[in-house]
Order: structure tokens, then C-alpha cells, then sequence
């Protein structure tokens, strides 16, 4: 069964400038991106406001 | 992260007079081993020092003895792997150790300033970026509270603290025997308060 769409999310690491995606349901950081660019298809998470 | 004490090469003097002046003037607090004085072992005050704070700066310069390059190497080796920051800044024609050549340094030269002044705007990027991580991160505990600790060393923000907080009592409220333990690591990182010295954030330097 596929995951829920939210539950994938990704931002950018300001020092490497590329993108990390993260499983939120399972809390770990499941992949970097190589090339430039975000991912296709997968939300790109924001600070909460506080 | 250098040579103290006698014999300092010059431009090495230089480089600290630099550095101190410009990150005092921009509100940076910086700390080094001889700050202070404990009266006890050596190495475990460097590496209280090490975990208390987000970014160690070395200064190397090719005139230091291979016995004073392994002891900053080390110290930069030590904090990155803690997951802190590290800044090399070494003059001209001084060569890295391998292992750590794709780590960015900067060249001391009449663009020093200016180049400090963006890494450490870079930095405070970087803050905002670990407390996005932890923010998606809540349902591993450990690795939050570690973002939110990370971020809280660079900005000082004592909201963090508070995430830390209520991410710790989510989780202890989900596993009530760890209510109990006082030395849970998460407990622990959870801990994570005030800098030495008072100071909002901390940066390790010279």
C-alpha cells in the first residue's frame, strides 16, 4: 500500500542546496537529492509558525 | 582551534585579533581553551567546550608543528562528528589533510572580513533549516530534540527549547516508565539550556 501523500515531505539544506526528503510517519530523513532542484510531487515543508 | 600560548606565529596572531574583533562586533561571543580555568583534566574542558557550542572555527598555518596540526584536526574531526559546525580558515599555502579537503575553508586574505560575514549569515539559515527538520522530524524524538538543540545553539531562540520541551513530554507521556528516568537520553538532550557564559549563542573559536 502506498504511503499518504503528506506524509512524505521535503526542504532544502541551505548548505548543500539540495533537497532532503523526509517520512514523517516514520521520522527519518529518507533520501538526498544529487541533482539540482526539489523533487517532483513531494510537498516542500515550512517552518511552523511558533 | 590553534596554536596558543608562546611561540604563536605571527600571522596567526593576526588572524585571532581579526576574527575576535569581527564576530565581538557582530555580536558573536567566542570562547577558547584558555578562556577560563578549571583546575581540572585539559581535553575534558575542550570537549565541554565542543558540545556547548554550535561552530568551531581553526585557524592552521603551514609554520605549526605536525604535533599542534593533530591536535586541531583532531578538535575539528571530534565536532564534526557531533554534528557541529566547522570553519577552517588557513593561510596561504597551507595544505589540508586529506580527509578533510572537502571541507570549505577560508584563505585569509584582504577578502577575510567580508567572506566571514556571508558563512555566518549562512549559519543562521542553517538554524532555521534544523528547526524545519525537527518540526517534521517529531515522531523520532531523539533526532528532533538533537535539530531543535542544534538550531537553539546557532540562534539562541528559547522558544526551541520549549519544542524540546513539549516534544520530550509528548513522548514520555506515550512511555510512562521513562517519567522515572532521569537519565534517558532524551531526557537529556531535552536538557539542552543556557550556554556558558550567559551568552545567547556561542561560538567556539581559536
Amino acid at each position: 500500500m502506498s504511503k499518504k501523500k503528506s506524509d512524505i515531505v521535503q526542504t532544502k539544506n541551505p548548505k548543500t542546496g539540495h533537497y532532503v526528503k523526509i517520512d514523517r510517519g516514520k521520522g527519518e530523513i529518507i533520501s538526498h537529492k544529487k541533482s539540482e532542484g526539489p523533487y517532483k510531487g513531494v510537498p516542500v515543508a515550512r517552518k511552523r509558525n511558533k | 582551534m590553534t596554536k596558543l600560548g608562546k611561540r604563536v606565529p605571527q600571522v596567526v596572531s593576526e588572524i585571532r585579533y581579526r576574527l575576535t574583533t569581527f564576530l565581538v562586533t557582530n555580536g558573536v561571543p567566542v570562547i577558547d581553551a584558555s578562556h577560563t580555568l578549571t583546575g581540572k583534566d585539559f581535553l575534558l574542558k575542550i570537549w565541554n567546550i565542543i558540545l556547548s557550542v554550535p561552530l568551531g572555527i581553526a585557524i592552521v598555518d603551514k609554520s605549526m608543528n605536525s604535533s599542534t596540526l593533530s591536535n586541531i584536526f583532531y578538535e575539528v574531526g571530534l565536532m564534526q562528528a557531533y554534528g557541529k559546525e566547522t570553519l577552517i580558515i588557513k593561510t596561504k599555502g597551507t595544505k589540508i589533510p586529506s580527509d578533510l579537503v572537502r571541507t570549505e575553508y577560508l584563505e585569509f586574505d584582504e577578502t577575510f572580513e567580508g567572506e566571514l560575514k556571508k558563512y555566518l549569515y549562512s549559519l543562521l539559515e542553517l538554524a532555521d533549516h534544523y528547526e524545519t527538520l525537527a518540526d517534521q522530524l517529531e515522531n523520532n524524538p531523539l533526532l528532533a530534540i538533537d535539530f531543535l538543540r542544534r538550531s537553539y545553539l546557532i540562534s539562541g531562540d528559547e522558544m526551541l527549547q520549549d519544542k524540546a520541551n513539549s516534544i520530550y513530554a509528548t513522548y514520555a507521556n506515550e512511555a510512562p516508565m521513562l517519567r522515572n528516568i532521569n537519565n534517558c537520553v532524551e531526557k537529556l538532550l531535552a536538557a539542552f539550556s543556557v550556554p556558558p557564559l550567559g551568552k545567547k549563542s556561542v561560538v567556539k573559536s581559536i
